[in-house]
């Protein structure tokens, strides 16, 4: 056990030393069980602290009598601090070294944190690669959360990875584990024979002489979990407060998982599918005990889309009636289309965010965002009406099919704002911020198979955008070129790509989605040392390629994602699925399917 | 109004003056102790705390005044709701704010590490010039009430507000004359023109 005191000097040099401290209210003291796992969160404490997936895992093995304690990335000031001194990183509750858990669970919530999961492991004294740790006694690697849908980067340091929702089969796992007595033979090959576990050692990846898959052997189909009746499953009745304010400090209920929309560059949309929600009934008493247990006083109604929760008024009256009066809700994730100026009103705030993503209308037909121009300025103008003055746009370039009218139309849906914002007199100025983000072509999407634009033509388009939107009061901004390519191959990414996280890791690379940090030339070096472009990950695949995660079935059919790309470059909305079942592989499962929407 | 005094120890110590204002007032909002609240645009709840404590320095005695119509037992309904380290020792019921963070005056500390001397070779020089961590320089001397060696580490009562004395930096001047490492500092006592 490390002793806090012992760790002083180090504490009051480091940056916010209490992300290290634990002790936070609501974190019931540990004891050492049959089955310890520390859920570790490759980023820092402020964001992993806001993550509800790490804590409905953690809850699961709680009520299963298993120990569950947290990790979170120490900025470097105190990582390396630990490692000067042959410290070894340690878990927050029992204050335990990683090395003595039975599993490390790393949450994988978006690819350019993969870096920082080797940070910890090396900051807890743990060989990266699994054959490395074979036969030693070294915890269990694990991998869960959304990025897990293409886990192959990350194959060769794995020992299991969860892929789908962890309500259940994360602790299923333990059970095996200490059925079995340890990681034996036996324990992997039942592990394996769940739905959701993929055991990447059981799978053999074959490449042709171009370098490209040619076919899997061994455990070549791998089912994700999913958990079929929100209103049952685990979730905390309480929530740790962190020491030191988080991102999202606030209690948060999943009102919804899943999304009916079907966006076709949107992951989220196809993984987690089929659509389920949570009863009012729920909800309500979930947002009540996690109010009552942290003394926050904003309930956020998380989801993909919260406006198309078909209680959303019934569940907002309740939630009134039941919390306390000084309690504020909070609706992220509001479309355009079902926004409503009665549900803003409540949050003093001034500006408002819409994600309109392509400028035109055939874009936005292409990419399945079935909003119009009218349903954007209605929700504007009804925003405006509420007292915003400030308007955030979302939008993405290098989409399937873009020309340069579809960004030109962005400046058209500005002065049109505009124009709508000036029909009456107002206090203030309107302030418009459009940011406009580099199309990253993602798994399990419709997109799956496009390219991404290259940085010659990223430069093009934000020239054009510059020189459209030099209009007063809008302030244009992008994301980085670099980083939306190193995610692309991420995302995409196959097993070779491993070595060469390893080897950025080596060259100084972590907390590679702060811009500040991210260190190009060294990620540059890395493919390069490994003799891989990065190229091989943003071209167009072609449609019978064999694709890295093939062998994963997300429940969503291949054959429908290809029939979705058809209908995008054939400029065809699919529409929601709330408009009528569109078959997309789940019909059998899907509660909307069956008309309960 | 309740005036309390509280702990700031077991890891709380590392805890930033703004970060615990926010655990008390959460602390308060979850034992259902209700604050009054300012009358302004931006309204906050009416918590006054006594002057920030450095960040990791341990503390029995933080002081604290929360406006409150409460009048049962606020010391146990505290204590289950705080966070760890930070623990309600006493608590009194006052009529008015005795206002903490201009009232007290002086501090008692405990400072671990440093290596034994005789106090009066200190208390005897009529100025000690510093440099503080602003590059500042300063008379420490008569910021120094008392002196004391015990076995259990150096005691001194330190001035607090206007006149304050971080007690690190007699600590690392200490040690820089007769040797040793400043360890566990701790703040034992307050005292100044309040009464409870």
């Amino acid at each position: 056990m490390i002793n806090l005191d012992d760790l002083k000097e180090l504490l009051l040099k480091s940056e916010k030393p209490a992300r290290y401290t634990g002790g936070e209210f609501g974190f019931d003291d540990l004891e050492k069980s049959k089955f310890n796992i520390c859920l570790c969160f490759p980023d820092l404490y402020e964001v992993g602290t806001s993550n509800l997936g790490i804590k409905i895992v953690a809850e699961s093995f709680k009520r299963r009598g298993y120990t569950a304690d947290f990790c979170y990335t120490p900025w470097k000031d105190f990582g390396d601090g630990l490692k000067e001194r042959g410290v070894p990183l340690y878990s927050l509750g029992m204050k335990t070294p990683l090395a003595e858990f039975d599993m490390l669970g790393f949450s994988l919530q978006y690819e350019l944190s993969y870096t920082n999961v080797l940070y910890m492991l090396d900051l807890a004294g743990i060989p990266f690669l699994r054959k490395d740790r074979v036969g030693k006694n070294y915890p269990l690697i694990a991998f869960g959360g959304p990025c897990t849908v293409n886990p192959e980067p990350l194959a060769d340091i794995a020992d299991v990875v969860f892929i789908g929702d962890g309500e259940s089969v994360d602790a299923d796992v333990a059970d095996i584990f200490v059925e079995c007595g340890g990681a034996t033979k036996e324990f992997f090959n039942r592990a394996n024979e769940l739905d959701g576990v993929y055991i990447p050692h059981l799978l053999t990846v074959k490449y042709s002489k171009d370098g490209h898959i040619c076919g899997f052997e061994g455990q070549t189909r791998v089912k994700k979990a999913t958990c079929e009746n929100l209103d049952c499953a685990p979730f905390p009745k309480k929530f740790a407060v962190p020491n030191c304010e988080s991102v999202h400090d606030r209690a948060v209920i999943e009102v919804m998982r899943g999304c009916y929309r079907g966006c076709r560059f949107c992951q989220a949309g196809f993984i987690y599918r089929p659509v389920r929600r949570k009863s009012v009934e729920t909800l309500t008493e979930q947002a009540c005990s996690l109010i009552k247990n942290s003394g926050y006083r904003e309930v956020s109604m998380n989801s993909l889309s919260t406006g198309d929760y078909k209680h959303l008024k019934e569940l907002i009256h309740s939630l009134k009636e039941n919390l306390p009066q000084e309690v504020t809700l909070a609706l992220p994730s509001l479309r355009v289309d079902s926004f409503d100026g009665e549900f803003a009103q409540d949050a003093r705030r001034i500006s408002l965010t819409f994600a309109p993503e392509a400028g035109s209308q055939r874009l936005r037909n292409v990419i399945n965002k079935d909003i119009t121009e009218n349903e954007i300025l209605k929700a504007a103008e009804s925003a405006f009406n509420v007292g915003y003055s400030a308007v955030k746009l979302y939008f993405m370039m290098g989409l399937p099919t873009e020309t340069e009218e579809d960004l030109k139309a962005i400046r058209r849906i500005v002065s049109l704002i505009k124009g709508v914002y000036n029909k009456q007199k107002r206090a203030k100025a309107l302030r418009i911020s459009v940011s406009v983000s580099t199309f990253i072509p993602k798994p399990f999407t419709p997109f799956q198979w496009e390219k991404q634009i290259t940085f010659e033509e990223s430069l093009a388009k934000q020239d054009l955008l510059r020189k459209e939107l030099f209009i007063k009061g809008v302030s244009l901004s992008w994301s980085d070129y670099f980083t939306a390519k190193l995610e692309a191959a991420l995302a995409r990414g196959d097993r070779r790509l491993c070595n060469v996280i390893i080897s950025a890791y080596n060259k100084g690379c972590r907390f590679d989605g702060w811009i500040k940090e991210l260190k190009k030339d060294a990620w540059q070096q890395a493919f390069d040392e490994n003799g891989i472009k990065f190229e091989d990950y943003t071209r167009e695949w072609g449609e019978n390629e064999i694709l890295p995660w093939d062998f994963i079935d997300i429940s969503v059919s291949k054959k429908f994602l290809l029939s979705e790309r058809k209908k995008a470059y054939a400029g065809q909305v699919t529409g929601s699925c709330q408009t009528g079942c569109k078959g997309c592989g789940l019909q059998n499962s899907c509660p909307a399917a069956k008309g309960d929407l | 109004m309740i005036a309390f005094k509280y702990t700031k120890t077991n890891g709380a110590e590392y805890l930033s003056h703004l970060d615990l204002l926010r655990h008390i007032e959460r602390t308060l909002r979850r034992a259902q102790i209700p604050v009054n609240f300012s009358q302004g645009f931006n309204k906050h709840p009416r918590i006054f705390m006594n002057n920030p404590l450095g960040t990791g320095i341990k503390s029995v005695a933080e002081y604290c005044t929360v406006d409150t119509p409460f009048c049962g037992d606020f010391t146990t309904a505290f204590n289950q709701n705080s966070p760890k380290g930070v623990k309600c020792v006493e608590h009194y019921i006052v009529s008015e704010n005795p206002n903490f963070a201009y009232t007290i005056e002086k501090c008692l500390y405990r400072v671990k590490g440093i290596s034994t001397f005789n106090p009066q070779e200190i208390l005897q020089k009529e100025s000690i010039v510093l440099t503080d961590s602003r590059g500042r320089e300063v008379d420490i001397r008569p910021r120094i009430y008392t002196l004391e060696v015990k076995e259990d580490g150096v005691y001194f009562w330190a001035g607090c507000n206007e006149k304050s004395l971080r007690p690190e930096l007699l600590g690392e001047y200490l040690c820089a004359i007769y040797g040793g490492a400043v360890g566990e500092i701790i703040k034992l006592d307050a005292s100044g023109n309040f009464k409870l």
